[in-house]
């Protein structure tokens, strides 16, 4: 037993190394482009005006034997602001567990909630709803190392918990080792033949404020505003919102005729988050919230359509209390796939500033924005 | 006599059991394994993770499909690449070792089984090709009965218990198989040389074995839908082939299909490209039957 057990407490590499010799084959190496062109910025993050590119991955995925995999992807993003690059994956993922069993060690996307562990290029539109920009940097990835099981039911059921160090949450004075944990649980299941749905809910504790807090106690209107004024633009890898605790909802349901969906499919999701604790002053009715809602039809084999209606409600520290700020986010987008390689999407945003305080949201526009994305070799499976 | 003993002895297996044996758990990526396990193992808790109605090229990684493949003890599937969009991601979601490539319970069928049309490189722009060759190999009878014994062995392997009761239901169904391809071979005769105009490349395993040529594929590229420039230039070609008919498969749109037949005369074929439960063809034979059916009624038609 106690053998069974320590083998896997060999650190990865090792395994893997020891299994490559017998049966290593080629990685699988693809290359993902998103090339695009903005009209306009638009408030809390996304993409930058003009013509740029963004999250455009070089990924490599390696199957060592039966046993594990390991994912490298790296990314480029480039506007008319900056370019710059990153390491968004490097982690390996055991495939010999029992019991349902999987470990993932390295730097991975998170678990929590539907879309953040979905590359951005797999998305229906081209940037990720406002409560995502606003409280996790668009999508939530770190170092650290991640449990997760699926039970034995009919109905699919998946519980996770991942530690990580947090670095990558945001800037925080903080050297906790591990600065965030996440606990998430996922149900799914089909309701017929043409529908199936996919439930979950996940949480975030961000132990990494707190402490550089009392730095902020001198009240300073400028100061304050200058900081948030050099988040706003550019490509901010950190939430810009935090809080303690972060709670997650979402939930999803497809339609597909007969369940063929390469001809037509309909997909609704809709997500929602709340973020408490913000800093020693919050009370517990000061907290951030967002949700999203979207749509989007599949009526060709090459064409899809969607909206999404999305809003953060956001409590904005100025000192020992909090102003409100609601931000408001409509998007249309009508995309074309002329094969399964490519993906042409034209979008609409608009975005409205319902409450603000101190032009936090003197940002807010409406946007166009053309997105071109084409991927080289070996491509991910889609997910659900 | 002999039947009284025949049931003493069972009745002796059953008792020598320490427990009943579980059944085994059967995950068949396309309807036609489920079919043929359907044959080979009667006794197995089989599902099909898709259905006659759907494009096994397209299937989505959903939730009730890892939670079924969590499950499995022996996942059968056509393999060369035709789930490559979908199983993989099952694969790394449902955490089941058994089923993992390489693994015992992991069956690709076109790695046992001779494929059509491997090619030596793929270039990009070509389509939705595999270089693994044609993946649809369950359409050619000499092929199924190939992939009835792999099948076999590989449950005899997994279930050591049921060992004789899989060679037994293999041996049965291998001769009755022997016949019936006797039977259609002879019965096929009058298709022989006819042309045809397909969408996709699905039944080019039948075609081969049937003789018949395909003329042309309403598809531009392999996997790439239908487009109306392209079928615009199908029209001259078809109305000089004259070929028996423009074959789609159930779960392909028909309105090109039929587009073509109104401007060229040349009626159009809708046939099930794997076996449909539901719709009564139920086991790999019903579905030849079916087939070859379907193809002599629109001859004499004709």
């Amino acid at each position: 037993m106690f053998s069974h057990k320590a083998r896997w407490l060999i650190p990865l590499t090792f395994i893997a190394g020891s299994q490559a010799h017998a049966e290593l084959q080629a990685p699988d190496i693809s290359l993902t482009v998103d090339a695009y062109h903005k009209s306009d910025n638009t408030a809390l993050g996304g993409r930058v005006e003009d013509l740029g590119l963004s999250h455009t991955e070089l990924a490599l995925r390696q199957q060592f034997g039966s046993l594990a995999m390991g994912k490298l992807t790296a990314v480029a993003e480039s506007n008319k602001e900056e370019t710059d690059f990153s390491i968004e994956e490097a982690y390996l993922q055991t495939l010999a567990l029992p019991a349902g069993l999987t470990l993932r060690g390295g730097r991975f996307l998170s678990d929590i909630g539907y879309l953040n562990g979905q590359h951005p290029h797999a998305d229906s539109f081209t940037e990720r709803p406002l409560m995502y920009r606003a409280f996790l940097g668009g999508h939530y990835y770190d170092d650290g190392v991640g449990l997760s099981v699926v039970m034995p039911t009919d109905l699919y059921w998946r519980v996770s918990a991942e530690a990580f160090d947090g670095e990558e949450l945001g800037e925080f004075e903080s050297d906790s080792t591990i600065g965030t944990w996440a606990l998430s649980t996922t149900l799914g299941g089909d309701i017929s033949d043409s529908q199936s749905w996919q439930a979950g809910v996940s949480y975030l504790r961000n132990r990494m404020l707190g402490h550089a807090e009392e730095e902020h106690d001198d009240h300073d209107h400028h100061d304050h505003h200058d900081e948030h004024e050099d988040d706003h633009h550019g490509h901010s890898h950190g939430a810009e919102y935090a809080g303690e605790h972060l709670y997650m909802a979402d939930l999803v349901w497809k339609w597909a005729p007969r369940g063929n969906n390469r001809d037509q499919q309909l997909t609704l999701s809709a997500e929602y988050m709340r973020v408490t604790d913000l800093n020693e002053y919050a009370s517990s009715d000061d907290y951030h919230e967002g949700w999203y809602g979207s749509a989007v039809y599949r009526f060709a084999p090459e064409w899809s359509l969607g909206v999404r209606q999305g809003r953060v409600k956001l409590k904005l520290g100025h000192g020992d209390h909090f102003h409100d700020g609601e931000l408001e986010e409509t998007t249309a987008m009508l995309a074309w796939n002329p094969t399964h390689t490519q993906t042409l999407r034209l979008q609409y945003t608009h975005q409205d500033a319902v409450q603000d305080w101190d032009d936090t949201f003197a940002g807010a526009d409406n946007a166009v924005t053309l997105q071109y994305i084409i991927s080289f070799g070996a491509h991910d499976a889609h997910s659900f | 006599m002999m039947h009284i003993r025949s049931k003493l002895s069972a009745l002796a297996l059953v008792a020598a059991l320490p427990l009943p044996a579980q059944a085994l758990n059967l995950f068949a990526c396309e309807p036609e394994w489920a079919s043929l396990a359907g044959v080979l193992a009667p006794e197995a808790k089989i599902s099909s993770a898709t259905h006659v109605y759907q494009d096994p090229h397209y299937i989505e990684a959903r939730p009730s499909l890892i939670a079924r493949l969590r499950r499995a003890d022996l996942a059968v599937c056509s393999g060369a690449a035709l789930e490559a969009g979908w199983l993989p991601a099952l694969q790394q979601r449902a955490a089941n070792p058994d089923v993992q490539p390489g693994q015992q319970g992991m069956l690709y069928v076109a790695q046992w089984v001779e494929t059509i049309d491997k090619m030596e490189s793929v270039s990009f722009g070509v389509g939705h090709v595999h270089p693994e060759g044609n993946p649809h190999l369950h359409l050619d009878p000499e092929r199924m009965r190939q992939a009835g014994a792999v099948l076999s062995q590989r449950l005899a392997q997994l279930d050591p218990e049921r060992r004789d009761a899989y060679k037994v239901d293999y041996l049965r169904w291998s001769m009755q198989w022997e016949q019936k391809l006797a039977d259609w071979k002879k019965r096929a005769e009058p298709l022989r040389g006819r042309k045809l105009v397909v969408q996709h490349t699905t039944f080019d395993y039948l075609w081969r074995w049937l003789g018949m040529d395909v003329v042309a594929d309403l598809e531009p590229k392999p996997g790439v839908p239908p487009t109306p420039g392209h079928l615009a230039t199908l029209v001259k070609q078809v109305e000089q082939e004259r070929p028996l008919a423009i074959v789609h498969s159930w779960y392909q749109d028909p309105q090109s299909a039929n587009w073509l037949s109104e401007r060229t005369g040349v009626p159009v074929l809708s046939l099930p490209s794997t076996t449909a439960p539901d719709e009564g063809v139920v086991t790999p034979a019903d579905l030849f039957e079916h087939l070859l059916q379907q193809l002599l009624e629109l001859e004499r038609a004709g």
